[in-house]
């Protein structure tokens, strides 16, 4: 048993390493060539999935295992996905956004903040914008 | 009764070893243990937004995320190497390679502390970070209070003053009034003649925290007298529907950073009092951050383990490939959490 679960299979790990440093790489220049988010988001998860397969077929031989993989981890990637899928529509899509405070009650002091720090100058005291509400 | 020699064996199950099988199924429940929580930093950071992902507010370094990146790269393909050595019984690379993973756990956390001192530093910690200018306005005044807090508990522990330590209006009485206050009997002269110098400093300390608070309190200008008679003076000026101009944390900040430049207790709320800098989300952020890179470097903690149990064996052998491999497969999962920690934490911004 212990002698078929340590065949060899001529794996190139060198060149698996450098695949993915290259991929590390180009992350990172996807990052500082500061592309439109949607389009950095596909590209960087699409490299993370790149990696991930080759960490998985080759660094943890999965390329070279027998159907049982599948019966392992399949069920676990569905239960893994679904807690995601089950909290998106009350989470991910509403997130009680419209009677959120900081949407709401916070917004004008946020905004004030951003307009204070961001300008050329803190404004006086005396002209501070009526919207900055105590009560949060 | 005699089986034929050439009969293959029968066996049942799976045809890897049991080990193997088991460290599977526990990376089975560990891709659901780390999913629960990248799913729902996902699903969270999708219904938040204004998530902060500018590294001013979120003191994200990509060159750390990077540069650990690489490290547990590199690492993986150590490990992957030792197996290999160890299944061709070449225990000696074996051990340096095992050893190498070790280090580069090492300089994994080590780079992952520094991230954490920075953002603790920064006080970039769950609970801790004002969403709004009035949470801002209300930490800077609770921070300062400590601080006046603090200095008083000096006076209390050495025994000049008799109030109770809590009691901090009793306390700045006293403080007040220590200067022209007669030597207790059991207090050495210098002591109280330190004490007695210090006290004017720390009772204007005091008086302007409390101007602060008078102020933070009832949400007005710094620039109206906070003293009551003084308001009501000033309220009865008022004309009908006019109020006070309100607090602002622009005004707040110039503040404090007078208070910063003194030259008795500045270097006191310099270091107690955090620049007034609302982060929207901020709190959700630092739990989902520290919430998923902590566990994350708890399992680094495990594989070093893993890794430092084989290298404390004097010898090596094969019986040890086994276990050699089912750490790796445990190690390669660590990379591969990573790998999505990666993108998700440093790079992705929306």
């Amino acid at each position: 048993m212990s002698h078929e679960s340590h065949e060899t299979h001529h794996v190139n790990y060198l060149g698996v390493f450098f695949v993915l440093c290259i991929c590390t790489a180009l992350s990172v220049a996807f990052d500082l060539l500061h592309f439109p988010a949607p389009v950095t988001i596909v590209l960087v998860l699409a490299v993370a999935c790149a990696k991930a397969m080759c960490v998985m077929m080759f660094f943890m031989h999965l390329k070279f295992e027998g159907n049982w993989k599948f019966v392992l981890l399949a069920p676990t990637t569905i239960l893994a996905i679904g807690l995601p899928l089950a909290l998106f529509p009350d989470i991910g899509r509403s997130y009680y956004t419209n009677v959120a405070p900081q949407v709401t009650t916070w917004k004008d002091e946020v905004e004030a903040y951003n307009k204070s720090h961001h300008g050329e100058e803190h404004p006086e005291p005396t002209e501070t914008p009526a919207g900055e509400k105590q009560g949060g | 009764m005699s089986h034929s020699p050439k009969a293959p064996a029968l066996r049942m199950g799976i045809p890897i070893p049991n080990s193997k099988l088991g460290m599977w199924l526990f990376l089975g429940t560990e891709i659901m243990f780390f999913t629960a929580f990248i799913g729902s930093y996902i699903v969270l950071r999708l219904g938040s937004p204004g998530w902060p992902t500018d590294s001013k507010d979120t003191h994200i370094n990509v060159l750390f995320g990077g540069v650990n990146t690489f490290v547990l790269i590199v690492s993986s393909y150590f490990v992957v190497v030792a197996h290999e050595a160890m299944a061709q019984k070449k225990y000696a690379k074996a051990r340096s390679y095992l050893g190498l993973t070790l280090l580069l756990a090492f300089v994994f956390l080590g780079i992952k502390a520094l991230e954490y001192k920075g953002k603790i530093d920064h006080d970039i910690l769950p609970g801790r970070i004002p969403e709004t200018a009035t949470q801002a306005i209300a930490k800077a005044d609770r921070q300062l209070e400590a601080i006046v807090r603090s200095r008083f508990s000096e006076y209390s522990a050495v025994g000049v003053v008799n109030a109770n330590p809590g009691d901090i209006l009793g306390l700045s009485t006293e403080i007040a009034g220590l200067p022209k206050a007669n030597k207790p009997k059991d207090i050495d002269a210098g002591t109280f003649k330190l004490f007695q110098d210090r006290a004017p400093v720390d009772a204007k300390l005091y008086s302007e925290w409390l101007n602060l608070h008078q102020h933070v309190v009832a949400n007005v200008s710094l620039s109206v007298p906070a003293v009551p008679a003084d308001y009501l003076t000033a309220r009865a000026s008022l004309k009908e529907g006019e109020k006070f101009p309100e607090l602002g944390i622009a005004e707040v900040q110039d503040y404090i950073n007078k208070l910063k430049t003194n030259e008795q207790f500045g270097a006191d709320v310099s270091k107690g009092v955090f620049e007034l800098h609302p982060i929207v989300y901020g709190n959700i952020f630092a739990s989902t951050y520290f919430l998923m890179t902590g566990f994350h470097a708890i399992h680094v903690i495990v594989g070093m383990i893993l890794f430092a149990v084989v290298l404390m064996q004097k010898n090596l052998d094969g019986t040890w490939t086994d276990f050699v491999e089912n750490s790796g497969l445990y190690w390669h999962f660590v990379d591969l959490v990573w790998i999505f920690l990666f993108p998700l934490l440093y790079i992705v911004k929306w």
